[in-house]
């Protein structure tokens, strides 16, 4: 009986920390909610604003390779976001391509490159490369015309064959 | 044929590119800890393996099923933390009425693995990955397979560490970092590293 | 006057990462920019401050065979709180020190604290030691941060004073492995053994002192 009672408080006293812990992180969480959304939000357009201006963006479906959302952006043209293996890990990209089916900008998101060498990737002047190009493009090593970071060939493929597959996924879409 | 490749790209990379303790740094107080011999060492190694995948698979079945059906994923870290608490206290009452030999070996690592930041680390690293069932078992048991391989080659080297000379302040454990340090040298040599 | 013996503590003779060998995964993780490590820094820190203070209040309620369950519970939670504020108040940070936010429940100080300090002594002293112990958490980073900052890509506080920080060595000479992995086994392998150096010689100095007497 003795050993029941015992029992009984262990388990009140641990189930009643847990409800007060729930209780005050729901409240955080309702607190910081929307704020927290707002700042993805804000954070995902500001990428597309930086690589194609437009008034509004609107998503498109689409299942071509490598692209996990695909934006109308007004009359200009289209915002892809593509997702390419790097060098440390997956490099998530922004894309701009206009109606011309040339690129208007690239941004880097997120990657896992290696500091100083592969995450100069995300680096003006190694980016600034890409605008302006079409067609199907690569690295001066494999006889294209992007310049690839030093140190850093295997970065520089992958976010040329983001930029790639943008440009066919925009070309399915435009026709 | 894709599913398997991606398992074994997973794998590959949980062993070797992103070991767990050499290039994630996640689980390094075991790691300091109980590596001063080789068959402890083994011992610990294999328990982690086994919490790791049954962790995995608990984490992602009530993340999958009870956190994101109620919209609490922001509970993960407390609920996460609590069920590889209890995991492990399972696991220990079982291997101990079960298997008592085993827990013998395995009984001392076992109330260690609940504060282990690979366990942890490993549920939520699936999540934000967003790997599927099979998938998060398979890089929870590889990741496992990964801490044993550090943990069991940095045991062989510091067993030699020990009979060494060198400046008295760096006796013991500082040596040790700096062993540590050059196994995640080698370990560098990995990244990058593809199979397709 | 306790509390300069327990900053002292903190500090240096009982360092939680120099001395007491703990939390060392997010100690060599996070540590290649200064920004990274005052911000893990401050955030153990409230943590543990705060953790040890509701341990401390709570210290004679919990019975003694779930204590570590409950104070995971109560450490969890805090850390989660700390997770979100951060993620709406600073994306930065949170963004550039990962999943090593989330991680600190298993950051071997707070447990250590908590099981350790706070559930034998009052709340003021709890307090004071999470404060002490967190100073001396966030010192041992910013030290790591510096040094391999400066060694790693030659700048200074990165994050803190603009995005690329001050620079200091010409950007061909900095040894790029100290921001690697390599380099945090390696420095912190060093402090620790200066750390061990510096307090041998404290204590002979100490045992000098207690001879002459």
């Amino acid at each position: 009986m003795k050993n029941a009672k015992y029992i009984l408080r262990l388990t009140v006293t641990l189930l009643l920390i847990t409800a007060v812990v729930a209780g005050l992180l729901g409240l955080v969480n309702y607190l910081t909610e929307d704020k927290i959304e707002a700042l993805q939000n804000e954070k995902a357009e500001s990428a597309m604003r930086e690589v194609l201006e437009a008034e509004r963006y609107t998503p498109l479906e689409t299942d071509a390779e490598g692209v996990t959302a695909l934006y109308q952006a007004g009359d200009k043209g289209c915002v892809v976001r593509v997702s390419v293996n790097g060098f440390g890990g997956a490099i998530d990209m922004m894309v701009g391509v206009d109606t011309n089916r040339t690129v208007t900008g690239v941004s880097i998101i997120s990657h896992s490159e290696t500091a100083s060498l592969g995450a100069n990737c995300t680096r003006e002047d190694f980016r600034a490369q890409f605008v302006g190009a079409s067609g199907s493009l690569a690295v001066t090593k494999d006889g294209g015309a992007i310049d690839a970071l030093t140190g850093a060939t295997v970065t520089s493929r992958a976010v040329t064959k983001g930029v790639n597959l943008a440009l066919e996924c925009v070309k399915e879409v435009l026709g | 044929m894709s599913v398997f490749i991606t398992l074994f790209t997973i794998s590959l990379n949980a062993i070797l590119a992103e070991n767990f303790i050499l290039v994630k740094f996640l689980g390094i107080c075991p790691f300091m800890g109980v590596s001063k011999k080789l068959d402890t060492s083994l011992g610990m190694g294999l328990a982690v393996i086994f919490v790791m995948a049954l962790a995995s698979a608990a984490t992602w079945a009530v993340n999958e099923f009870l956190l994101v059906p109620l919209e609490l994923a922001y509970m993960q870290t407390v609920v996460f933390i609590l069920v590889i608490a209890a995991l492990v206290q399972f696991v220990e009452m079982f291997l101990q009425k079960v298997m008592p030999a085993l827990y013998q070996a395995l009984g001392i690592y076992l109330p260690l693995i609940t504060t282990n930041c690979a366990v942890l680390g490993v549920a939520l690293l699936n999540i934000q990955n967003g790997y599927t069932f099979l998938e998060s078992v398979v890089y929870g048991i590889t990741g496992g397979i990964g801490f044993t391989l550090a943990i069991v080659l940095f045991a062989s080297i510091r067993e030699r560490l020990e009979d060494c000379d060198c400046p008295k302040a760096f006796k013991g454990f500082p040596l040790a970092l700096i062993a540590a340090g050059l196994l995640a040298l080698s370990f560098m040599g990995f990244s990058g590293f593809k199979v397709f | 006057m306790n509390f300069k013996k327990q900053l002292k503590e903190g500090l240096l003779t009982n360092n939680p990462v120099l001395s007491q060998l703990l939390g060392m995964c997010s100690t060599m993780a996070i540590t290649t920019t200064l920004f990274n490590g005052i911000g893990m820094g401050l955030s153990v820190t409230i943590i543990l401050i705060c953790s040890n203070i509701v341990i401390s209040l709570l210290r004679k309620v919990i019975p003694d065979k779930i204590r570590i369950a409950a104070y995971i519970v109560i450490i969890a939670g805090f850390v989660t709180m700390v997770d979100l504020l951060l993620k709406a108040f600073l994306p930065a940070l949170s963004e550039s020190l990962g999943v090593f936010i989330p991680l600190i429940v298993v950051n071997c100080i707070i447990l250590g604290r908590a099981e350790s300090y706070a559930s034998k002594n009052g709340v003021l002293a709890s307090a004071v030691d999470g404060l002490t112990q967190g100073i001396g958490y966030t010192a041992a980073l910013v030290l790591m941060c510096i040094i391999r900052e400066l060694l790693g890509s030659g700048t200074f506080g990165k994050g803190v004073f603009g995005a690329d920080g001050i620079r200091i060595l010409p950007s061909q000479y900095p040894a790029l492995m100290i921001i690697l992995p390599v380099g945090g086994f390696l420095t912190l392998g060093c402090l620790i053994a200066l750390t061990q150096w510096v307090n041998r010689k404290l204590a002979a100095r100490e045992a000098a002192k207690e001879a002459a007497k």
